[in-house]
C-alpha cells in the first residue's frame, strides 16, 4: 500500500495548533506544520507534541563564540611574543587593548558560526518542496501535512477536520520522498 | 459605513503581501530617473577620486596639520548613520518593542549600505590606493606584526565585525520574506528570491531554529553597536590633541550615532511610505516613536556638549580652552553654531504631538539632523586638528572640489544602493507584520490619538 501525504489547510493559527494538538491525542506523530509567521501558540503545540527543547544552534553560537576568543588570545599573545621587543618599558602583551580583539571576533565568529548551525540543522539550502507544501503556507494560510499509509488517511483526515481545517487533500506521495 | 470601518480595522495577512508586494513592484520613470541620478554622482565621485589617484592628495585641501578632515569626517558620519539600524533591529527585538516591525527592515538595510560607504572613505583617504592592504592587521614581508595596541587596528576588527555582522542579520531576517517573495514572484525575480530564501518553507523545524539563531544574533548585535562606535571615538580619544583626548567620547558618539541614524531613517521611510503607499505599514504611530528616539538622543547629545564644555572649563588646561575657543569662537565658529542649531535646538521642536505627526516637518528636521551631525564630526575632527598643540602650525582646513564631490557623491553611491535594494527586496518585513496584526489592529483602533492630525 501506497504512502499518502494528507494536506489541510487552516485559517488561523489558533486553529492549526489544536490540529497539531488533536493530532497527538489521536497518537498521529508524522506530521509537518508549515505557518508564514513564527506563532507562538503553534510553536508552543509543536514543543508540548516533540518536546524538542530549545533549538540546538545556540551550541554552535557559544562553541563559535568561545573559538572566537581563544582565535583572538592566540594571534594577539602570539604575535606579541614573537615580537617580543619592549618599548618604552611598556609590558609586551597587554591584555586590557587586547580584550577588544577578544570581543570583536567573539561576535564575529560566534555569529558565522550560529549561521552556519541555522543552515545544517534545517538542512538548508533545500532543492525540492516538501511533499505537501503550498504557497498559501508562505502567505496567509496554515498547514498540517501528515504522512500516513492510504489505509489510515481517513482517519486523519476526520481528526484534522473536527480540529477545525478549512480545507484537507490527498497527495500520493513517492516512495522515495517519504521522509520526515 | 460602521461595517468598512470594522473591516480596514481587520488587517488580514494577505493584506501585507499584498501591500509589500506593490512597493516591490518594477519601478516607474521617476523611480528610474532617481536611481540614475544617483549613479550620475557615483559616477562623478569616482571620476574626481580617480583624478585624486592619478595626481596625489594635493589636489585635495588637506594638509599639515588637518589631513583627517573630511574623508575622516564621513567615515565616522556613514559609520554613525548605520548604527540606529542595528537599534531598531536587535536592541528593540530584544526588548520586544512592537513599533519596530514596520521599519526595521529599512534601517537594517540602511546600516548596511551606510558600513559599505563608510568603509570607502578609509581607502579614498589612502593616496596611493594600491596599498591598502597596509591596512589589513596581517604579519608581514617587514617581519613587522600588527600593533593591538593601536585603536586603527581595533577600527579594523570593529568595523569588519560589525559590517558581517550587520549583513548577515539583514539577509537571517529575510529568508523567510524572500520565501515569500517567492510565490508572487515571476521571471528573473522568482529565481533571485529563490536563491535568497535558500528553499525555506516555514516548516516548524525550520522556524525553529530562525527563531533561535535570529534572538542570538540579535544578542550578539547589541552589545557590537554599543561597542564599534565606542572604539571609532577612540581613534580619536586614545590621541593627546587637544578637543579629542577625553574620556566622554564613547558614550557621546553612541548616542549621536544613534541621533543621526534615526534621523535618516527618518529621511528615508517618510518619502519611501509615501511614494509606495505603505501608509497602512509605516503609519504616523512608527514615525512618531521613531522621532521620539531622535528627540531624546538630541537631549543626551545637548548634554554631552555641555559637559564636554564644562570639563574643559573646570580643568582650566590652556591647550584645551584654546581649542575650544577657537571651536566656538574662531574662523570656522559658525560651524558649531549650526552644528548646535541643527543638533540642539531645531530637535526641540519634536516635544510637540503636532509636529512629530506631520511628515513635512518630520522630514524637514530629518534633514536638519543629518546635516548637524556631519558638522559636529567635522568640527570635531578638523577643527581639533586645526588647532593641535603648535600654534605655528595651526591651519584651518579649507574644502577644495574634490572632497565636495567625492562627499557628494557617497550619498549618491548610498542611496542609489539603499533605491535599488528597498525596489528588489522586501522593504518591510512581512513575516514580522503579520506576526504582530492583531496588536497592530488593536493599536489603530484603540490607541493612536493623533489620527485625525495623521
Amino acid at each position: 500500500m501506497s504512502d499518502v501525504a494528507v494536506i489541510s489547510t487552516f485559517h488561523s493559527d489558533e486553529e492549526c495548533a489544536q490540529g497539531i494538538l488533536a493530532l497527538h491525542d489521536a497518537r498521529i506523530h508524522e506530521f509537518r506544520a508549515f505557518f508564514p509567521f513564527p506563532s507562538e501558540k503553534i510553536m508552543e503545540a509543536v514543543d508540548h507534541v516533540r518536546a524538542w527543547g530549545r533549538s540546538p544552534v545556540r551550541y554552535w553560537q557559544l562553541f563559535g563564540g568561545i573559538t572566537g576568543v581563544l582565535t583572538a588570545i592566540a594571534i594577539t599573545f602570539g604575535t606579541s611574543w614573537e615580537w617580543n621587543l619592549n618599548v618604552g618599558g611598556r609590558p609586551i602583551i597587554s591584555v586590557p587593548p587586547y580584550i577588544i580583539i577578544m570581543f570583536e571576533l567573539l561576535i564575529l565568529i560566534g555569529g558565522l558560526s550560529g549561521l552556519t548551525g541555522f543552515f545544517v540543522h534545517n538542512r538548508m539550502p533545500v532543492f525540492d518542496l516538501f511533499p505537501g507544501y503550498r504557497s498559501r503556507f508562505s502567505e496567509d494560510k496554515f498547514g498540517l501535512v501528515v504522512q500516513c499509509e492510504e489505509s489510515a488517511a481517513a482517519k486523519v483526515e476526520s481528526v484534522l477536520r473536527d480540529a477545525g481545517a478549512e480545507d484537507i487533500t490527498r497527495e500520493i506521495l513517492e516512495a522515495a520522498t517519504g521522509h520526515h | 459605513m460602521a461595517a468598512a470601518v470594522e473591516t480596514n480595522l481587520q488587517p488580514r495577512y494577505i493584506d501585507v503581501d499584498r501591500q509589500v508586494q506593490r512597493a516591490m513592484a518594477p519601478g516607474g520613470l521617476t523611480y528610474w530617473l532617481w536611481v540614475l541620478f544617483c549613479a550620475f554622482l557615483t559616477a562623478l565621485g569616482i571620476g574626481f577620486w580617480t583624478n585624486q589617484v592619478y595626481k596625489g592628495l594635493g589636489v585635495t585641501g588637506l594638509t599639515e596639520p588637518t589631513m583627517w578632515a573630511p574623508y575622516i569626517t564621513n567615515f565616522v558620519f556613514w559609520v554613525g548613520i548605520a548604527h540606529s539600524g542595528t537599534l531598531i533591529s536587535a536592541i528593540l527585538f530584544l526588548f520586544r518593542v512592537r513599533w519596530r516591525t514596520a521599519i526595521y527592515r529599512c534601517a537594517e538595510t540602511m546600516t548596511v549600505f551606510a558600513v559599505a560607504t563608510a568603509g570607502l572613505f578609509p581607502l579614498i583617504h589612502l593616496g596611493r590606493l594600491w596599498f591598502f592592504y597596509f591596512v589589513v592587521p596581517y604579519p608581514n614581508e617587514r617581519y613587522l606584526q600588527p600593533d593591538f595596541r593601536s585603536p586603527l587596528v581595533w577600527d579594523f576588527f570593529a568595523i569588519g565585525t560589525y559590517l558581517t555582522i550587520s549583513t548577515v542579520f539583514l539577509f537571517t531576517g529575510l529568508i523567510p520574506d524572500c520565501a515569500n517573495a517567492r510565490e508572487f514572484a515571476t521571471g528573473w525575480r522568482k529565481t533571485l528570491y529563490s536563491i535568497f530564501s535558500f528553499g525555506w518553507q516555514g516548516t516548524d523545524r525550520q522556524w525553529r531554529n530562525f527563531q533561535m539563531v535570529y534572538l542570538l544574533l540579535a544578542g550578539f548585535a547589541t552589545p557590537l553597536v554599543l561597542s564599534v562606535h565606542s572604539v571609532v571615538s577612540w581613534d580619536f580619544a586614545m590621541t593627546q590633541l587637544p578637543g579629542w583626548h577625553s574620556t566622554i567620547f564613547a558614550p557621546y558618539f553612541v548616542a549621536g550615532a544613534i541621533f543621526s541614524g534615526c534621523g535618516l531613517v527618518l529621511t528615508l521611510i517618510i518619502p519611501i511610505r509615501k511614494f509606495w503607499r505603505l501608509q497602512e505599514m509605516v503609519t504616523i504611530w512608527h514615525l512618531d516613536n521613531l522621532s521620539k528616539i531622535v528627540l531624546f538622543t538630541s537631549l543626551i547629545i545637548t548634554y554631552s556638549y555641555c559637559v564636554e564644555s564644562f570639563m574643559v572649563w573646570y580643568s582650566q588646561d590652556s591647550l584645551e580652552m584654546t581649542t575650544f575657543h577657537q571651536r566656538y569662537f574662531g574662523p570656522q565658529g559658525y560651524l558649531f553654531w549650526i552644528m548646535v542649531a541643527c543638533n540642539c535646538v531645531i530637535p526641540l521642536l519634536l516635544f510637540s504631538p503636532r509636529v512629530r505627526t506631520n511628515t513635512v516637518w518630520l522630514f524637514i528636521i530629518s534633514i536638519f539632523v543629518n546635516i548637524g551631525m556631519w558638522l559636529e564630526r567635522f568640527v570635531i575632527i578638523a577643527g581639533s586638528l586645526a588647532t593641535n598643540t603648535m600654534p605655528s602650525q595651526w591651519r584651518f582646513y579649507t574644502p577644495q572640489v574634490t572632497e565636495v564631490v567625492i562627499t557628494v557623491a557617497s550619498f549618491g553611491w548610498f542611496l542609489m544602493n539603499f533605491s535599488l535594494f528597498a525596489k528588489f527586496m522586501p522593504i518591510v518585513s512581512m513575516t514580522e507584520m503579520k506576526e504582530g496584526i492583531s496588536w497592530l489592529r488593536q493599536a489603530v483602533r484603540t490607541s493612536y490619538p493623533y489620527r485625525k492630525a495623521a
